[in-house]
């Protein structure tokens, strides 16, 4: 059933060209030392800031090393960063807004107010503030991005189950006895999963814009680890000598994220949830 | 009669147009953007008592006693002359006469006999640390009484940290002084200063204390001087061409052949003064053991850093000083140069065994180290060369990318730090007691070296030199050793490269001093 859905939207013009963009990307996450042609830390100095070649197909670094290589890499470091952040993201922020939402009370207060509290700042100011408590690294960014992200799955998941807490089926169910775990996990959660779903499907693409934007201030992975934002963060420096250190990077960005975003457009449309989507 | 109002009108127009623009034109003529070296931003304050970093305005804000020439020779500023005694014991010194801060207090002898003691407890306190006392003999001169002979004292009055300021704002500003205000008698007085951003600067009127080094005699010729703190070579570079500024201090390396291009720019290089290195924390494993130290200075190498990075412009670093100083000259065998055969080898005896991923291990552990650096493009680039050559024989270090006051604070804290790639710009040879000295552990010794032979070398060539080639030759043994024990890995030994807008300023052709400051300021003049 689900295959045949995602089928249908890969029939698509818009599903199809963006799912083809996004399946090479986890390709070449998931088989990274296998397609890329040189080491990532590979070294080359007296190689430096090479132009395209046959032998380096988008030229080399400042240090010698593969652009082709370190972009395939890269595309690992961006992909697992904004997959398991918004993952953290949409668990948590499930588990709280289902709780609040069907409860109620002092907790749903409570939880409201953070989130709107939360709400009120951009993304990259709330990374930015975690990131200079918790410090550098790929685990801090996985977590501060997760954290700025969670006010949104919450009040997704809120909203969601308290439209759903009103249905006459969620009602029955609470009259037959059944229990708060067991309305909440086996019913609540289940039909108001979609929309979350695809929420957390378009936030990857932000949270990709995220992370290149703090690995871009040296806040991300550090070296030699490629980042696709710390790799147009070094090209800065050699724009005008070597501009396709900073173009090509650059452009895996812009692909990625406008792929994840026609791909979850066409999610959104062959759904038909985008007015659930927007009433939150 | 209307024709009349009207063309009076026109010609009064046009003539006032002509005088505000004319008047314009020559106000902003003499006025002059430029980009401070990057080592010298986030300078916190122009405290040049307390502060340990300063930037090149503070040349500018404050006067000092001596001047250095490029070639080394000493010229009075503040001080018209000055003698020693035969002992070494006393030095006598002449003050100029009719000089005045910017808050109007007079200069006069009172002003020494004030300054020197403030450097008691500082981190500067090795500049006067040989001076027992300061007689006023008249208004106009003093003399220094010696605990020991210090050979080394005019270099010190000629460095920056020697500006002199001005007893009444410095008492009455207290801890804030350098921070919302600094005053001195130099040829410049600081008008805004916002850290790590800029500094503006406006001409001293009253200006009359200039040094032989310099043309002109008098105020200086532009009337106000903004210096912008940009971190980012980029960006200096773009600002340069675009016109934004009209001086790089400091032209990294990437854009010298770019610049090098530009026809309204010219690029002038001077001798290198400047020297990279990386500090090991001795404290710490792995680098409690000295052959692990000593393979992992012997892993750098600085050829490749040369030829690769900087393009063959500057020297590879094989001592702790700088080549242009006496005491750089060691025993060659006592050099530190790249020698990874030496360096496995050393590991090896040591008991790191190779692993099958390339990292060396002992007892199951694996020889993962730290590796600081500070963000900007030329630490960046370097760290990362080194990372490649240290992971060559066997060691892994992870790079963490601290702005420069960071790194700072954590050696302050005591953080269990292990390695950084660090500069200094320093033309003494006594920047070896500022780091080594057991005095200064943790900062800025951050190689936490503490050693009683060291410790007795350091304390002869400081304070038991008697004549500049005793003083020589105790901090030319006293570095053999520091050498030997491979506190330090030398990296590098950049040039000095500055940049100008030919078609907005003139430079002078001979730059009379070993890097540009005030001596040049003053005859720098508008087009």
């Amino acid at each position: 059933m689900a295959l045949r859905f995602l089928w249908g939207v890969v029939h698509t013009p818009r599903g199809g060209a963006s799912a083809f963009v996004l399946m090479l990307v986890i390709a070449c996450a998931l088989f990274a030392p296998l397609i890329a042609p040189y080491g990532y830390a590979l070294q080359n100095l007296p190689g430096s800031n090479t132009s395209p070649n046959a032998l380096h197909w988008l030229g080399t670094d400042e240090f010698g090393r593969d652009l082709l290589s370190r972009i395939i890499h890269g595309a690992r470091t961006s992909l697992t960063v904004a997959v398991t952040a918004i993952s953290i993201s949409v668990v948590v922020g499930m588990t709280f807004g289902a709780i609040a939402g069907y409860f109620g009370g002092m907790f749903d207060r409570v939880v409201t107010a953070v989130v709107d509290l939360t709400w009120s700042f951009p993304e990259i100011l709330i990374a930015l503030i975690l990131i200079a408590i918790i410090g550098t690294g790929t685990e801090s960014i996985i977590i501060a991005i997760s954290i700025a992200y969670l006010a949104q799955f919450t009040r997704l998941t809120r909203a969601q189950v308290m439209a759903l807490r009103q249905e006459t089926y969620i009602e029955a169910t609470v009259n037959l006895g059944a229990g708060h775990f067991h309305v909440i996990f086996r019913h609540l959660l289940p039909n108001a999963i979609t929309p979350v779903i695809v929420a957390g499907m378009l936030a990857i693409g932000d949270a990709i814009i995220l992370e290149a934007t703090l690995g871009f201030f040296g806040l991300g992975a550090q070296p030699p680890i490629p980042s696709w934002g710390a790799m147009m963060s070094s090209g800065t420096a050699q724009i005008f000598i070597a501009p396709w250190i900073i173009l090509f990077p650059g452009a895996a960005i812009a692909l990625t994220v406008i792929s994840i975003n026609l791909f979850g457009d066409a999610l959104i449309d062959a759904l038909n949830i985008r007015s659930r989507l927007r009433d939150v | 009669m209307q024709t009349l109002t009207k063309r009076a009108i026109a010609g009064t127009l046009l003539s006032t147009t002509f005088l505000v623009t004319g008047l314009s034109s020559a106000l902003i003529a003499q006025e002059a953007t430029m980009v401070l070296p990057a080592r010298e931003v986030g300078a916190p304050s122009y405290d040049p008592i307390r502060g340990t970093k300063l930037n090149v305005a503070t040349t500018l804000i404050y006067d000092r006693m001596v001047l250095q020439d490029a070639d080394q020779s000493y010229h009075g500023q503040l001080a018209t002359a000055w003698e020693t005694s035969e002992d070494g014991m006393t030095w006598t010194f002449t003050l100029r006469p009719d000089v005045t801060f910017h808050d109007g207090e007079p200069f006069n002898a009172e002003t020494i006999a004030w300054w020197v003691p403030q450097f008691e407890g500082t981190e500067n306190a090795f500049m006067t640390e040989a001076i027992e006392s300061v007689e006023i003999v008249d208004d106009l001169t003093v003399r220094f009484i010696m605990k020991n002979p210090d050979p080394n004292l005019l270099s010190n009055m000629a460095s920056s940290f020697m500006g002199v300021p001005s007893p009444k704002a410095y008492e009455e500003l207290g801890d804030q002084y350098g921070v919302t205000g600094a005053i001195g008698t130099g040829p410049f007085i600081l008008e805004s200063y916002t850290v790590g951003q800029d500094t503006v600067l406006v001409r001293n009127e009253a200006y009359s204390a200039a040094s032989a080094l310099s043309v002109n005699q008098g105020p200086p010729h532009l009337a106000r001087l903004t210096f912008r703190e940009i971190g980012d070579d980029s960006t200096a570079f773009l600002e340069m061409r675009t016109g934004g500024v009209d001086m790089l201090l400091s032209v990294p390396a990437d854009f010298r052949s770019m610049l090098d291009n530009e026809s309204d720019v010219t690029m002038v290089t001077l001798p290198g003064r400047e020297l990279f290195y990386m500090p090991i924390n001795t404290t710490v494993a792995p680098f409690d053991d000295i052959r692990v130290r000593e393979a992992t200075a012997l892993a750098v190498n600085q050829a490749e850093i040369v030829d690769n990075l900087y393009g063959g412009l500057g020297a590879a670093a094989d001592t702790f000083l700088n080549d242009s100083l006496l005491e750089s000259n060691v025993d060659d065998a006592l050099r530190i140069s790249y020698n990874p055969e030496r360096a496995q080898a050393l590991l090896d005896e040591a008991g790191w065994v190779v692993g099958t991923n390339g990292v060396r291990a002992k007892d199951g552990q694996a020889l993962n180290v730290k590796l600081w650096t500070q963000n900007g493009t030329e630490f960046r680039r370097i760290t990362e060369v080194i990372q490649a050559q240290l992971i060559a024989v066997g060691i892994n270090a992870d790079i963490t990318v601290l702005d420069p006051s960071s790194i700072n604070a954590e050696y302050r804290k005591g953080t269990e730090h292990q390695l950084a790639v660090r500069s200094y710009s320093w033309e003494n040879a006594d920047i070896l007691d500022w780091f080594f000295s057991s005095d200064r552990i943790g900062y800025p010794n951050v190689s936490m070296w503490d050693d009683e032979p060291a410790e007795e070398m350091r304390i002869l060539a400081m304070t038991g030199s008697r004549t500049w080639d005793e003083r020589v030759a105790n901090f030319t043994a006293y570095h053999e050793y520091v050498l030997t024990q491979f506190v330090f890995a030398p990296i590098y030994q950049p040039v000095q490269s500055f940049a100008y807008s030919s078609t907005t300023l003139s430079v002078p052709e001979q730059i009379r001093s070993t890097r540009v400051q005030s001596q040049t300021f003053l005859d720098i003049d508008v087009k």
